[in-house]
């Protein structure tokens, strides 16, 4: 599974960009959870999750999302979700998983996110 | 007419797209539509995925799979295992919801959950020396079967 990642300068620190591309499955999700930690075990706990290359989202992939944002807000930070495509976002309001997260359009809005909570 | 399909296959990670792709197949062929067969691939990628996270932990064993079009538009999946004994009864759901909070939620049960909503019908059984049994059956949206 590739994965790209991007730091974001915003207003008030760093947002981390982390997109995995393609199936998030019970093979691939480990993958995605090494990507997670790695920010997260180093500090790093504003994240956004860019969901628009995932073209399919297992139970495995949505507890590696639950786990990283407690992490995440553990640490005083959060992870937010963008750019998901009609059939992870039917999944995720299919199963109540939209209360549970922010879901923006694009990565650039959950960054001024970050940015304006800074702000506050 | 029923139309049987047959598929085993070792119960290991690497094997769950080739079942996907069985199941897509034979969902396919009921007359099912695309949002259906997707719900179809979802559950039983999830119940693969358990089968072989837990029921074949500590042992090895194959995933048989049986799909059967009683009629067009109805699809019945049965997903055969010998490993460990499961217990749905014994997993906690998850209290999905509007009023859901993240602290609320186990990590645990979600793919059970996941199955449940995704099939019109979900149906364990454990036989000693046959191992586990799941039914799961989908029907066409707007089918009047």
């Amino acid at each position: 599974m590739k994965i790209v990642q991007e730091v974001i300068d915003v207003a008030g620190g760093k947002v981390y960009d982390i997109a995995p591309e393609g199936r998030l499955d019970a093979v691939t999700v480990p993958a995605l959870e090494t990507a997670l930690q790695d920010q997260l075990g180093g500090g790093h706990v504003q994240i956004v999750l860019d969901l628009s290359g995932v073209t399919y989202l297992s139970s495995s992939g949505l507890r590696a999302m639950l786990h990283a944002r407690r992490q995440a807000q553990a640490g005083g930070g959060d992870v937010l979700l963008s750019g998901m495509t009609p059939r992870v976002r039917e999944i995720f309001e299919m199963i109540g998983f939209n209360s549970l997260f922010h879901v923006f359009d694009h990565v650039a809005d959950a960054a001024a996110a970050f940015a304006k909570s800074a702000a506050a | 007419m029923a139309q049987e399909q047959h598929l085993t296959v070792p119960g290991r990670y690497e094997c769950l797209a080739q079942i996907s792709d069985f199941v897509i197949k034979a969902a396919r062929e009921a007359g099912l539509s695309d949002d259906d067969i997707f719900h179809v691939e979802m559950a039983v990628d999830e119940a693969c995925s358990n089968v072989i996270e837990h029921a074949y932990a500590r042992v090895q064993g194959n995933i048989e799979l049986a799909c059967t079009v009683p009629e067009p538009g109805r699809l019945t999946v049965t997903i055969h295992d010998q490993g460990r004994p499961f217990d749905p009864e014994a997993v906690p759901l998850p209290p999905m919801g509007e009023d859901a909070t993240l602290e609320m939620i186990q990590e645990g049960g979600l793919g059970l959950y996941f199955m449940r909503k995704l099939m019109d019908e979900v149906t364990f059984s454990f036989t000693p020396g046959d191992g586990n049994t799941l039914i799961m059956t989908k029907r066409r949206k707007n089918s009047q079967l």
